[in-house]
């Protein structure tokens, strides 16, 4: 009934939404960008090898720079954690899948689709070259002019909204889905690393999206937050690196959770300290978004703060030193195996080990000050981000026979692991003694040669070991032994007791905790009523599950097969990256040469391609997001599951908190940009650009608007279908009248008083920036809102939603989530 | 705030390379120290406790699959808080220690016998531009004279870069629309033992394009009355490769070192 074609099926691949499979994707994804941004990598090194030669030229040096930094950060090192994520948080926590298998598959494709964005970026004139950290304004089009340049900051972007589509799943699917008596503190270590990472990651990729959307309006629209010297680049260098601090935690800690997992399995002991332990990686998550500006120790934030930072940055390494002693510990005393999947997560703890001791050196001020911008900081970044990674190919030898059901060559995998730790110390430890070069250079002082050189063979070593990793799992797939269920003496996670592969479903039956092991209940169903749990001792167990009891869905769960496959994903996504593809050339295909008024301005069109990319896509997204949500697909709730500290949160609710939660930042960082932009302006010599009488209107438009998509609430709740049709017809209404007004605004703007995205009449040219690209960020959002409230009149229209009106519910969280934004935006831009 | 006299050593005023030399010292010696401790008692352990098949079945309690975790706080939270309580000593203590000496760099020497001397450092895609205060401008080299402590008040023409020289063990942000202050001062010791005049190499630290890797320039340091020699007769011609005091011909890349 699934719908679902067998494994070797090429078209399984495209329509799949089980975790397990997309969990594979992104794996094998992942690895193939490793090899990417290996092969970057290489060519950095290279150019390295002799001080006078030049293989590359200074432009191409940079983007193999830019390439490898972006690739592994972002296409390799996190979504080759979030394949074993996706595969094995759901089977470690009971769940059949994860809360949203349409959007998981979304989050892959959206992963793949920027992937190949930015492979494509590399052909538009050259990809980015500013560096994985994108300085400001170095990254504005004056800088680096290629088209390959903005389609690396879209594909960027593309990343980072599938990421947020995979955090709000996995949020949503930990707290919502854990298996009857698993409370949150008995969560496999893996588990809590994830939950712990994509906490982390709600909000700091929400910081990062908003910091990539405003570069893409300054490379595709014209606006000049970057080039701005009010305190453009510093405001790039703020946002960014409260997005990039995080990050080293939320590329370390799914490395952090294998390592945790492994020490226990392959030494036959538990977790010394574990409560301990979890709090230290719950305190680790909070303190990360407290420190970013220790990366930015010399530009001019004064004493007071720095002083403040470096207080914070010391104070987050202490819970790690807790954890690494915790990991230690827990192997004294135990049987330790040194497989494959061991020596690697072993090996990660030494190579941590060194990254967090030179880390420390870093956290001091005065050091600071010489090591920034050196080979210090790449060696201990390489040590602490790949040394993490490390442990994830150990996850990979772990978790091999599980996926595959096959044993991998235990011989070949301890060779990789000699040479790769061979390697890896000979390219990164050298550049301990090279030090002294500054990052990005590659006619250093000849001095460090010998060390360079020694580097680019320790690097040539370490690509090597992988082919040996390749070799492994490609022969053992094909012809490895049987591995059995449960290969591992000391294994305790659940996906070991069930058969490798595991089935479509995971679960023979039920898994339950409730009696304080692992097993599996079969509910007892009654005709035509809920499952009834059989024991009676469970009350946590159902508080969750008491929504829907009230709420008699339009498919009684117990009368309907979960769906596992959906081409929308993939065509939604295809979608997307069509339009992106468009929009990174539209700064140069279209010119806007402004006339009198709107109807004599002129818009010149040099290259079709771009603008057909962009308006296929639109017109593709609308129509796959349609029918997206036509589509009958169903993912069962977790009847009887966890759910601290969301007790009696409805599913799809949560993952909407989860989301506008994330949106809060991605505004708020907007905000705070125009705020921060003000302050180095001079705050008092700004005043409003705009009249606040059309302002003043539409606040009261919106806010009428969040009053009748309350009623509309009500008229369903009611089963009035008149008057379901008529509040949302009112809301629509509003929202039109909304944004007629905001059209207005800009016209008159525009063509009466001479303040455009990049020009100003009227003062500096970024204040007219900030206000176009702020209140349109807004206007997205309200044309969004408007998209989903006609898809819901046209479905009430034809009678849906009475029966059940949680659809009018979360579209209402939205509406009310964009008017409260527009309360902050109208004081900002139309009153002060 | 820690006075700063007090780590001045009197009048003495010290080189920002030596109080850097000084904690990346103690740094390097206690992180050896730790690091070969952990490390070398992680690897005893290891082997220790191998599973060689030869361990009695006491005391091992196997865990079994499907099993939630037991005793969370677990039988070793007391060593591993002492351990943890250890380690944050051995952290917190030597971030103090370098802090005290943080605020020295911030300040700089109390000097005040001659005066300071201010240079605007603007820097451009590629390179450096020094602007003294007679308004004279200089590319490629700064000359200053020593015994004295050299003001640098640094910032950006175009894109983000960053001024910084190794061997001064000085470094700062060069950031368009803002200004970033470092200094530096370099003692006629040290002029002397490098011939009469000592240069260091200036780098850009942070990527600024794809000349990124050719953004070099120097610092000379020449004696004190050699240089007002050469300041004094640069008042009139600025921006220009100026006439250079005898003997000390440019000698481009010449990194202290070599």
């Amino acid at each position: 009934m699934s719908g679902l074609p067998p494994t070797t099926s090429v078209k399984r691949w495209f329509v799949t939404t089980n975790h397990k499979d997309v969990g594979i994707l992104y794996t094998i994804t992942a690895l193939f960008f490793l090899l990417f941004g290996g092969v970057m990598a290489l060519l950095i090194r290279l150019q390295l090898w002799d001080p006078t030669s030049q293989i590359l030229s200074g432009l191409a040096y940079n983007e193999a720079v830019t390439a490898h930094g972006l690739i592994m950060v972002f296409w390799f090192l996190s979504p080759f954690a979030f394949g074993f994520a996706n595969y094995f948080v759901p089977l470690q926590i009971g769940a059949d899948d994860l809360a949203f298998p349409r959007l998981n598959a979304l989050s892959y494709w959206l992963y793949l689709g920027s992937g190949l964005l930015l492979a494509i970026s590399f052909f538009q004139g050259g990809t980015l070259s500013a560096g994985w950290t994108i300085y400001a304004p170095l990254n504005v089009p004056m800088y680096t002019p290629s088209i390959g340049s903005t389609g690396a900051v879209l594909a960027l972007a593309m990343f980072v909204t599938g990421t947020t589509a995979s955090t709000v799943n996995f949020l949503t699917s930990i707290h919502h889905s854990r298996a009857e008596g698993m409370g949150i503190m008995d969560m496999p270590m893996f588990t809590w690393s994830m939950l712990a990472t994509v906490w982390m990651m709600l909000f700091a990729f929400a910081a990062l999206l908003a910091v990539g959307l405003i570069l893409a309006a300054d490379r595709v629209l014209g606006s000049v937050y970057f080039s701005a010297t009010e305190g453009g680049s510093l405001l790039w260098g703020h946002l960014f690196w409260f997005f990039g601090h995080p990050e080293v935690y939320i590329v370390f800690f799914p490395a952090l959770g294998v390592m945790l997992e492994l020490f226990q399995t392959f030494s036959g002991r538990r977790l010394v300290g574990r409560k301990w332990v979890i709090i230290s990686i719950c305190l680790i998550s909070v303190q990360s978004f407290l420190v970013w500006m220790h990366h930015m120790f010399l530009t001019t934030i004064n004493l007071e703060i720095k002083t403040l930072m470096m207080a914070t940055t010391i104070g987050i390494s202490l819970p790690f030193d807790l954890v690494v002693f915790s990991l230690i510990y827990t192997l004294i005393k135990g049987r330790i195996q040194f497989t494959t999947p061991f020596l690697f997560a072993f090996g990660a703890l030494l190579l941590f080990i060194l990254g967090g001791i030179t880390g420390v050196f870093l956290g001091a001020i005065v050091l600071d000050y010489e090591f920034r911008g050196t080979y210090w900081v790449v060696a201990h970044f390489h040590y602490v981000m790949f040394g993490g990674a490390t442990a994830l190919f150990g996850g990979a030898y772990y978790w091999f026979p599980k996926i595959t059901g096959k044993m991998y060559d235990e011989f070949l995998g301890k060779l990789h692991f000699v040479i790769f730790f061979i390697g890896f110390n000979a390219v990164y430890f050298s550049m301990f003694l090279g030090w002294e070069t500054p990052r990005r250079v590659f006619e250093y002082n000849p001095e460090f040669q010998i060390y360079h050189q020694f580097g680019t063979i320790g690097a040539f070593v370490l690509g090597f070991s992988f082919f040996i990793m390749f070799y492994n799992f490609a022969k053992s797939y094909v012809s490895g032994d049987p591995a059995g269920d449960n290969p591992w003496d000391y294994s305790r996670t659940a996906e070991w007791a069930v058969s490798s592969p595991p089935p479509l479903e995971n679960w023979p039956d039920r898994p339950s905790y409730a009696s304080g092991k692992l097993e599996f209940v079969k509910d007892f169903v009654p005709d035509g009523g809920p499952a009834m749990k059989t024991d009676d001792n469970g009350d946590v167990a159902t508080d969750g599950g008491d929504s829907h009891s009230t709420h008699i869905s339009e498919y009684p769960y117990w009368d309907k097969h979960a769906s596992h496959a959906s081409i929308w994903p993939f065509a939604l996504s295809l979608a997307l990256g069509v339009t992106l593809f468009g929009f990174s050339g539209f700064a140069d295909a279209v010119t806007v040469e402004l006339g009198e008024t709107a109807l004599q301005s002129d818009v010149v069109i040099s290259n079709t391609m771009y603008p057909i990319a962009i308006v296929l896509g639109l017109v593709g997204l609308l129509y796959t997001g349609v029918k997206w949500g036509l589509e009958d697909f169903y993912a069962p709730p977790s009847e009887f599951a966890e759910r601290w500290p969301f007790n009696g949160v409805e599913k799809v609710k949560l993952g909407m908190w989860f989301f506008l939660a994330s949106d809060v930042i991605v505004f708020g960082a907007f905000l705070s940009a125009a705020i921060f932009v003000r302050y180095n302006a001079g705050w008092m010599t700004w005043s409003p650009l705009t009249e606040s009488l059309p302002g003043l209107i539409n606040t009261f438009v919106l806010i009428t608007s969040s009053f009748t998509v309350i009623l509309a609430l009500v008229a369903a709740r009611r089963k009035s279908r008149k008057g379901l049709l008529a509040t949302l017809g009112s809301t629509i209404l509003l929202g039109f009248t909304f944004m007629a007004i905001k059209l207005w605004e800009w016209n008159h703007e525009i063509f009466d008083r001479g303040v455009t995205i990049s020009a100003n009449a009227h003062g500096d040219p970024i204040q007219a920036s900030i206000y176009y690209v702020t209140t349109g960020l807004h206007g997205i959002h309200v044309l969004l809102g408007l998209v989903i409230a006609i898809f819901l009149f046209v479905r009430a229209y034809q009678g849906h939603y009475l029966d059940d009106e949680r659809p009018i519910e979360y579209f209402g969280l939205y509406w009310h989530f964009v008017d409260i934004v527009w309360v902050f935006i109208f004081p900002l831009f139309y009153l002060f | 705030m820690i006075d700063p006299v007090i780590l001045q050593q009197g009048s003495d005023w010290r080189a920002q390379a030596e109080i850097f030399d000084e904690i990346f010292f103690v740094f390097l010696a206690l992180g050896t120290l730790v690091g070969t401790i952990v490390v070398a008692y992680t690897l005893w352990n290891v082997y220790k406790y191998r599973d060689d098949g030869n361990r009695s079945d006491e005391e091992f309690d196997a865990p079994v699959v499907g099993e939630l975790p037991t005793g969370q706080g677990g039988p070793k939270a007391k060593k591993l808080f002492l351990s943890f309580g250890l380690s944050a000593i051995v952290v917190i203590s030597l971030v103090v220690y370098a802090y005290g000496l943080l605020l020295y760099v911030e300040q700089g020497p109390d000097d005040g016998t001659e005066g300071d001397i201010e240079i605007m450092v603007e820097g451009y895609q590629y390179g450096w531009a020094y602007e003294y205060p007679n308004g004279h401008t200089e590319r490629g080299e700064l000359i200053v004279p020593a015994d004295q402590r050299i003001d640098l008040n640094i910032t950006s023409r175009d894109v983000w870069h960053n001024f910084g020289s190794s061997d001064l063990r000085i470094k700062s942000d060069a950031i368009p629309g803002d200004h970033s202050e470092t200094w530096f001062a370099v003692s006629s010791e040290d002029v002397e033992a490098q011939g009469g005049e000592a240069t260091y190499r200036v780098e850009c630290f942070e990527l600024c394009g794809p000349g990124h890797s050719q953004m070099k320039s120097q610092v000379t340091v020449i004696p004190q009355d050699e240089w007002e020699e050469w300041y004094a007769n640069t008042g009139n011609s600025s921006e220009s490769a100026s006439v250079r005091p005898a003997g000390a011909g440019v000698t481009a890349q010449s990194g202290v070192g070599a």
